[in-house]
């Protein structure tokens, strides 16, 4: 379980998160949704301290992860997904993969790992000996995907995995996305499409200009409703 | 006439082992921290004084300095790492400027210390003939040109198969998803710097084994090795090398051609050249980024 109090946190003078609580529970999926610049990355990007939080705090188990650098996160089962504009695109797809698996208790499982992502990923198969900044919008997202799960995370920070993605290709990650959940994953998912988003969440929050302001049962969302508070109508 | 081009080629690709090793120093650190050591150079300039310190105060073979020659480098380099990571702020740009100091500071204790005199190799052995067909060089020049090429290999294999390898390759690709794959970034910094000292002790000895070397050389190399890396388009191997040899035998060629007082000229006209009809390097072309 992770909670989330009072959190403050932007980059520089500009703030963009204001007095932000939330509670992640165990082996659920929660959905992040919210319009263009609401803060859902910096959230994400703030528990996993790459962006500095001024104030407030995120506890893992009842554990502060302030102190915790972004390189100990991965030891600690906590792994984010950045969008697939964060692959090492000079690397091929394996070594990518590969440096899924860097933290030291990983590395003796990179083989065995590498198959499963394989198996989830057949299309990194494919492409396995080629530079991933070769790849296509979605081979990309999906190899982002794959590198984050050899770490063989216990909670999985997802950032907008459909972003400019076709509809099949959607489909195919969110099929994934219901597998690993069904594993018992903790998964914090960050999304714009709502539709896709409710049907595979267990919770719904929706932000708005650095705060959350509205919280629900996933069975209990009214999209209509959401959708007028997303475009503020 | 043809003899003497070819002889010139090979020359220049002897000479060219060195440079690749010096550059892909460069380059390492650039990778890694976004910032160009302009101290670099130095590194390798105090390197081959050790080789010459060794052979004329202590009459040992100057081979026998590497040991002592990799401490020396190492050791500015990891002073320079020191100094570099407390800049704050603007950090590309207020290296520029720390770094050049520390290799004016350098070069100027070498004067004070060494004298502005030139100085070469008298051990045996080292500037016998090695005649290959119709194509000559000293005994110290293609041993060093095996040596530089087998510690390429061995980087091209660390950096390809080697955890810390990859990890300094993926801070360089992308520090942020580094850093999300557990990687420490800080740590393969300083890992890219004593690497790139490495390189320079070998380096810094092969130039004083096959050539001569006085104070100013610090600063050259330097100019050298980022005239390489650009060439090359930054972080790849065999670019480095194709532009070390090119360099090496353009110089070589104004030496037969020309004269040996234009040698330096030459390089940088034809970096301009390279830079004004390839702007992404001659190996950058298929390097997109996006």
């Amino acid at each position: 379980m992770i909670e989330i109090s009072d959190l403050r946190a932007g980059y520089g003078s500009i703030n963009i998160l204001w007095d932000l609580s939330l509670a992640i529970p165990e082996g659920k999926l929660t959905c992040i949704i919210g319009p263009n610049g609401a803060g859902k990355t910096t959230l994400l990007r703030a528990v996993m301290g790459l962006v500095p939080v001024t104030q407030g705090r995120i506890t893992l188990n009842g554990r502060a992860l302030s102190g915790t650098k972004t390189w100990e996160m991965a030891q600690e089962g906590i792994v984010m997904i950045p969008e697939g504009r964060l692959i090492f695109r000079d690397m091929t797809v394996e070594e990518n993969l590969i440096m899924g698996a860097f933290p030291k208790k990983q590395r003796k499982r990179t083989r065995a790992n590498l198959e499963r992502v394989y198996g989830l990923f057949p299309r990194l198969l494919e492409r396995r000996t080629q530079v991933a900044g070769s790849l296509s919008g979605g081979e990309s997202q999906m190899l982002a995907m794959g590198r984050g799960l050899m770490a063989e995370p216990k909670v999985i920070l997802l950032d907008e995995p459909s972003l400019g993605l076709a509809p099949v290709i959607v489909q195919e990650i969110f099929t994934i996305l219901g597998q690993l959940k069904a594993e018992g994953n903790t998964i914090v998912l960050v999304e714009q499409n709502t539709h896709m988003a409710v049907k595979v969440a267990d919770q719904v929050h929706l932000m708005q200009t650095g705060r959350v302001i509205l919280s629900q049962e996933a069975d209990k969302v009214d999209l209509d409703q959401l959708h007028d508070l997303y475009f503020a109508r | 006439m043809t003899a003497l081009i070819l002889q010139s080629l090979y020359s220049g690709l002897l000479s060219g082992g060195s440079y690749a090793l010096i550059a892909l120093g460069l380059a390492l650190v650039f990778g890694t921290m976004k910032i160009i050591n302009l101290a670099h150079g130095e590194m390798v300039l105090l390197s081959a004084y050790m080789a010459y310190v060794m052979e004329n105060r202590l009459a040992v073979n100057p081979l026998l300095a590497t040991p002592l020659a990799l401490v020396v480098a190492c050791l500015i380099a990891v002073v320079v790492y020191f100094l570099v990571s407390r800049i704050s702020r603007n950090r590309e740009l207020n290296s520029l400027i720390l770094t050049f100091g520390i290799g004016i500071i350098l070069t100027n204790a070498a004067l004070i210390i060494w004298s502005a005199d030139i100085h070469s190799t008298s051990a045996p052995g080292f500037q016998e003939p090695v005649v290959l067909g119709p194509l000559y060089s000293m005994r110290s020049e293609l041993g060093f040109f095996v040596a530089s090429m087998v510690l390429v290999a061995a980087l091209w294999w660390w950096l390809s198969r080697s955890w810390y390898g990859r990890a300094v390759r993926a801070v360089s690709s992308n520090r942020d998803a580094a850093k999300l794959m557990g990687i420490n970034p800080h740590r393969t910094e300083v890992v890219s710097f004593v690497v790139a000292g490495i390189l320079a002790s070998v380096a810094g000895v092969a130039i004083y084994s096959t050539g001569v070397i006085q104070p100013a050389l610090g600063a050259s190399l330097t100019t050298k090795a980022f005239i390489i890396t650009v060439l090359a388009g930054i972080g790849s191997i065999p670019g480095v090398l194709v532009g070390a040899v090119l360099i090496g035998v353009v110089e070589a060629l104004t030496v037969t051609l020309y004269s040996s007082a234009i040698q330096e000229l030459t390089g940088m006209a034809l970096f301009l050249l390279v830079l004004f009809v390839l702007p992404n390097g001659l190996f950058g072309a298929a390097r997109r980024r996006g």
